[in-house]
């Protein structure tokens, strides 16, 4: 039920605990600057307007707009990532959302009998070398392999100091799940 | 009573230091296994040090390998011979990336060969950190690709703090390369792990005398040598057998020979050699042969002399200051040259009069160890860590002054854009939005104490498998 | 272990009762089926569960007793849900409460055995059971699908569970049981008398297709088709291969057998509405063809384009028999290629002229081909240009060999002098020592091919470049066949229209919550992305593609090897 909130530079770490075995963790990014925004497409229009004074053809403009339209439509449906949540309910599963700033969702649950780890991996991306937190998803073929890694908060990327209290908090239910079977063991 | 407190806490100080050079594991060579080697009795010394080299094949991004030393797999695009192409600026990103979240003080590249290990030296210089460099190889003087060569370690080495050679042939070389100071330039041979090159006098066959080779089977290892003896020889002795472990370009010329004499049962090739199988074809030998044209420091001869074998090497390079007289039959690099050497050693063999394989090997394992060259790049570090990193525009006057003209004043020019380029990067990132890295190694290291209760370790490698 | 109980949201207005479903014990959860009201009698509750159980091969049992009760608590109530526990054993007994409108029940499970005082856990796990009843779960692809890994997640097995069940749900609202239940209840029985109807009729029809397709399919076999030009010649045509690659898909159709799975039944729904659409298609081309005579108008600028077309050639070859772009040729070698090619397209032309009076009426009766299809009349059209072009695939295939010989001549001369030799038996490269006459020989002929190459080099990349437009444009047709073959339309509309039928897995919303009572989570089905849905229901196409990379694609054009039609089948190609 605790919610709290912690805001490193721009972007914002929410925590909600459901309850002892369920807890969300998002991250929200900055939301869309309109100052960047309306330079862009002015940016563009005057491109337009200029080559349009060049050629002295309409279409360049209606085409402007066209793109700049589409362009936008596209930018806030498919990259434009608004917040990236994590839900964890301990027995039954990770949950992954990204909702997009259109408001499209794309999730994807992954059960805990496949999830054999959540960890803290380095990997360079693009001119960088960043830290991020990836699932490990249980071989079926051999339970000591990992099949697959699912990466975390792929868009928004928090710096580590965020995944540190995110991974913590991963732990802290996943080790329930590891204790769990052995007390039922010794009873 | 003051000074020998002093000494001690002196010796305390901790170094970061990180290695860049294109050669590392899995490609296998002395340069690899050096900056292995030395990382690792740095490591257990109680430093922190990271590699950095570039991708190899599927193996790229971060790992981790024993004891915690952390390697980085650049992806950069391999041009030539395992090294990298360089534009002077490409990689400054992800190099400064590392360096800063590292939290790095002393880079250490290695190899002249290597076009990464010079970049990271730029680069290091214009961040104002503190630079080392170790020259593994000789080079010639003569031929126009020489003189170019030698014009750009003149211009990489003419301002970086110290310089590290591994045989005083190759100081000298260097030196004059370079046109250095000789006071910046140390020797530090190479070293062998004693233990992993034990002599067996039981494997060998008695009956017959075998010469082993290993090398990797390029021009520069004399090759084309080794195909002229190999006929001279074995018309000569029917009991001779040769075994070449090794792969490269040249293995056809062997191949060739072999086939032509009809030596299919006394030449045996190999191919390439996992590091830990060496020694077990060492010590299936009596003589050791290598046939190098050019050498710095010759690993393989200390090796096989651990290994208790008889060597017979050319006198190239620092190959004389390695071994003692009476352990090494020295030869001029020629076909008749090294068969004579050849045959003086199969006829000590004959009479008897070789000393048994124990008496070499405890005799050669005092020589190199790994700790001691620790030990001295460790006193390398301290000097360094004691000096001052050149200002930019120090450093420009070095190179104008230094390099010559045109040269000077073109890599001073670049010099500058490196270090527009590097505000630039500042500019974008600035160094507080770099997460420092959490180290495995070193006084902080997280392999070393629990960091989080109930969970063993914080980063785990995951795509090592 | 935290107790998981899977909610049916449809039960959560109904009446006091007991709670029936299945116990998955290894993952301690519990499905709610159905509830079962009050007054019953236990005796024929279990009779009924029993019966279920046979017809559904799933062991459905009481799970424990739901009480909604519009006031007050009743003391004698509980007390009585508490002994029902002993009437019907199981292991926990679940009870369940709801107290007037409230959203949050509370919900606690009774240990008889073991008295252990300790409170489990309870996540309360609502689901719309028809959703979950018709949706057909698509585990990831990556994670092997061995029949034997029966562990398998536990959400399988709930669907399975809910899906299963099925017979539960077939009995109406309004029937007079032994014992009144609440469940999910179909309406709309109307419609499916429709259906029924629908499959009655198609019985017949389905037998009358099998039999005319097996009697197509026996003249097609017959051995006068298979003598070697015209099998060669079926092979080469792409009109022969879609028209039998649709009557494939007619077989699988209008069989009898019944698909044995989903994803059968799937893949033969998505063939029938490709088929549907793609004949639709190709009614709607005839219908635009034949109005106002616009095959007439095609013929008649067809036969002029063939003749500006083989001007061009005419004139591209006269510019590359003088000096094209100021290069200086061969002059004799020049003349002589340029003649040779000028003869082809002569003959060429008189071959046009020849047909031009059938023309129009060869292309009327192709139209009538579009009738069978949209996909057979672009095939057609693929080959009428094949047929169009032939004579620029002949001037390709002679600069090929031509160009093609040099190169190799030249690279093995170009061993000889450096003392080598290609040694075929090892596959490499060895050193040989070569006679003096040898290396003279070979001297003179390295000079005279290495100053021919550029003419024909240039021949060559005129021509390569003719073809490869040509390519090209075939190649585009054959992707659009391919596109309206392969894709799954009935996938895509079931997804579009009813999008928890494909689920990837599924969601859980987490609903309010209260101190003290258990977590609330609503599952939701999470439908497959029409990526992987394409992926995963793509029909496999007849046409072949390269197998060539970019890079194995230059290195073939750079040594004067054909590109296309690449060799299949071991197969000769000029």
């Amino acid at each position: 039920m605790a919610e709290n909130q912690r805001t490193g530079a721009p972007l914002a770490l929410r925590r909600r605990h459901h309850s002892a075995s369920c807890r969300e963790l998002a991250v929200r990014a900055p939301r869309l600057q309109l100052r960047a925004l309306s330079t862009l497409t002015s940016a563009v229009w005057l491109a337009a307007y200029g080559l349009f004074v060049l050629c002295e053809n309409s279409m360049v403009l209606s085409a402007a707009i066209f793109i700049t339209l589409i362009g936008l439509i596209v930018y806030l449906h498919f990259v434009k990532v608004d917040q990236e949540s994590l839900l964890i309910i301990g027995s039954l599963g990770i949950q992954v959302t990204s909702s997009y700033a259109s408001g499209k969702e794309s999730t994807t649950f992954i059960e805990m009998s496949q999830v054999k780890d959540v960890v803290i991996n380095e990997a360079i991306h693009m001119q960088k070398i960043i830290y991020y937190l990836c699932i490990l998803i249980r071989d079926p073929q051999d339970p000591q392999g990992v099949s697959e890694v699912v990466p975390l908060f792929q868009s928004s990327k928090p710096r580590l100091d965020c995944l540190i209290e995110v991974y913590k908090s991963c732990q802290e239910i996943l080790q329930q799940r590891e204790t769990a079977p052995q007390s039922s063991e010794i009873k | 009573m003051a000074a020998p407190a002093a000494a001690p806490a002196r010796r305390r100080r901790r170094h970061t230091v990180c290695m860049v050079s294109d050669f590392f594991y899995p490609n296998m060579g002395g340069v690899e296994s050096h900056v292995y080697q030395l990382s690792q009795c740095l490591v257990s010394r109680g430093h922190k040090v990271v590699v950095v080299t570039h991708a190899y094949g599927a193996r790229r991004g971060v790992r981790y390998v024993t004891r915690g030393l952390k390697v980085y797999y650049l992806p950069l695009r391999v041009m030539y011979n395992e090294s990298t192409a360089t534009t002077l600026f490409h990689s400054l990103p992800l190099l400064r990336y590392i360096f800063v979240r590292e939290r790095v003080a002393v880079v250490h590249a290695h190899s002249s060969f290597s076009a990464m290990a010079h970049d990271a030296l730029f680069h290091a210089k214009t961040m104002g950190l503190r630079t080392v460099f170790t020259d593994h190889s000789l080079f010639g003087f003569a031929d126009v690709s020489s003189v170019l060569t030698n014009k750009l370690l003149a211009v990489s080495l003419c301002d970086t703090n110290h310089i590290i050679c591994v045989s005083y042939t190759s100081k000298e070389n260097t030196v004059l390369r370079a046109a250095l100071d000789p006071r910046i330039v140390s020797v530090i041979p190479n070293a062998v792990d004693p233990t992993d090159f034990t002599p067996d006098p039981s494997r060998r066959d008695e009956s017959t005398v075998t010469v082993v080779v290993v090398s990797r089977l390029v021009y520069r290892k004399g090759i084309d040598l080794l195909g002229g003896i190999i006929p001279e020889l074995c018309q000569k002795y029917p009991d001779l057998h040769f075994l070449v472990g090794g792969e490269g370009p040249k293995r056809i010329v062997l191949e060739e020979v072999r086939e032509r004499y009809q030596l299919h049962d006394r030449v045996r090739l190999l191919g390439a050699l996992e590091h830990q199988d060496v020694r077990n074809v060492l010590v299936q030998g009596h003589i050791f042969l290598n046939t190098s044209l050019t050498e710095a420091f010759c690993m393989a001869i200390v090796e096989a002399a651990s290994c208790g074998l008889q060597v017979v090497s050319t006198r190239v390079g620092g190959i004389p200051e390695v071994l003692p007289e009476d352990l090494i039959i020295l030869c001029e690099p020629s076909v008749k040259s090294l068969c004579d050497g050849l045959e003086k050693a199969i006829a000590q063999l004959r009479s008897g009069t070789l000393p048994s394989p124990e008496t070499i090997h405890n005799k050669v394992k005092t020589f190199y160890t790994w700790r001691n060259v620790a030990e001295r790049t460790e006193k390398v570090y301290e000097k360094v860590a004691d000096e001052v990193v050149l200002s930019m525009s120090e450093r420009i006057n070095r190179l104008i002054s230094h390099c010559g003209p045109v040269t000077g004043f073109i890599f001073a020019f670049f010099a500058v854009l490196n270090f527009l380029f590097l505000l630039f990067l500042r500019w974008m990132t600035p160094d507080s939005s770099i997460d420092v890295a959490i180290d495995a190694t070193g006084p902080k290291g997280a392999w070393t104490k629990q960091c989080f209760p109930g969970k063993k370790e914080k980063v785990k490698e995951v795509l090592n498998s | 272990m935290v107790l998981k109980v899977f909610f049916p949201t449809c039960c959560s207005s109904a009446e006091s009762g007991i709670l029936i479903g299945r116990w998955i014990s290894e993952q301690s959860s519990a499905v709610v089926l159905a509830v079962v009201h009050f007054p019953f009698i236990p005796v024929q509750v279990k009779q009924y569960l029993s019966h279920v159980q046979q017809v559904t091969k799933i062991k459905v049992s009481v799970l424990g007793s739901w009480s909604n009760s519009k006031r007050e608590k009743e003391e004698s109530l509980s007390k009585f849900l508490e002994d029902l526990g002993t009437i019907f054993a199981h292991e926990p007994w679940i009870q369940i409460s709801k107290e007037g409108d409230s959203k949050f029940w509370s919900c606690s499970t009774l240990q008889k055995e073991s008295n252990s005082s300790k409170e489990e856990e309870i996540i309360l796990v609502y689901y719309d059971q028809r959703k979950v009843m018709l949706s057909q779960l698509h585990p990831p692809a990556n994670t092997s699908t061995d029949p034997k890994a029966d562990d398998a997640s536990k959400l399988t097995a709930v669907f399975d569970t809910v899906a299963n069940s099925k017979i539960l749900f077939m009995t109406d609202k309004y029937d007079d049981g032994p014992v009144k239940l609440t469940h999910w209840q179909s309406d709309g029985v109307e419609a499916s008398i429709i259906v029924e109807l629908l499959k009655q009729a198609s019985v017949p029809v389905c037998l009358l297709l099998t039999f005319l397709l097996s009697l197509t399919s026996v003249v097609c076999k017959s051995r006068m088709l298979k003598f070697w030009p015209l099998s060669f010649l079926w092979s080469k045509l792409s009109t022969c291969e879609q028209l039998g690659h649709r009557l494939q898909h007619l077989q699988i159709i209008s069989s009898s057998k019944k698909a044995q799975n989903q994803t059968q039944l799937m893949r033969k729904a998505n063939i029938f509405v490709s088929l549907l659409i793609d004949v639709a298609l190709g009614i709607l081309l005839m219908s635009w063809l034949y109005r106002k005579s616009r095959i007439g108008h095609l013929a008649d600028t067809l036969i002029p384009v063939a003749d500006h077309i083989a001007k061009e050639l005419q004139d591209l070859l006269q510019w590359l028999m003088g000096a094209p772009a100021g290069l200086k040729m061969n002059r004799a070698l020049d003349q002589v290629l340029g003649r040779f090619f000028l003869y082809h397209i002569h003959l060429w032309i008189s071959y046009i002229h020849l047909m031009s009076p059938f023309i129009e009426m060869i292309l009327w009766y192709v139209g009538l081909s579009a009738c069978l299809g949209l996909t057979v009349a672009l095939c057609i059209l693929s080959d009428i240009i094949a047929l169009l072009t032939f004579h620029i695939y002949c001037f390709y295939v002679y600069g090929a060999r031509l160009y093609c010989l040099k190169v190799y001549g030249l690279s093995s001369l170009w061993r000889l002098f450096r003392g080598k030799k290609w040694n075929v038996l090892r596959q490499r490269v060895d050193s040989c020592s070569y006679d003096l006459d040898q290396l003279f020989i070979g001297t003179l002929l390295f000079t005279i091919l290495l100053f021919l190459l550029p003419t024909t080099a240039l021949y060559y990349l005129v021509f390569t470049l003719l073809r490869l437009l040509v390519v090209v444009v075939q190649g585009l047709i054959h992707l659009l066949v391919d596109l309206i073959d392969s894709l799954p339309l009935y996938s895509i509309i079931l997804r579009f229209c009813r999008s928890y039928r494909l689920a990837a897995g599924v969601k859980f919303r987490v609903l309010e919550q209260k101190q003290g009572k258990p977590l609330r989570l609503l599952m939701q089905i999470n439908p497959l992305s029409y990526g992987s849905l394409v992926q995963r229901y793509r029909l496999p196409t007849c046409s072949c593609y390269p197998k060539d990379s970019w890079t194995s694609l230059c290195r073939k054009l750079f040594f004067g090897e054909l590109i296309y039609p690449w060799k299949h089948k071991g197969e000769k190609q000029d």
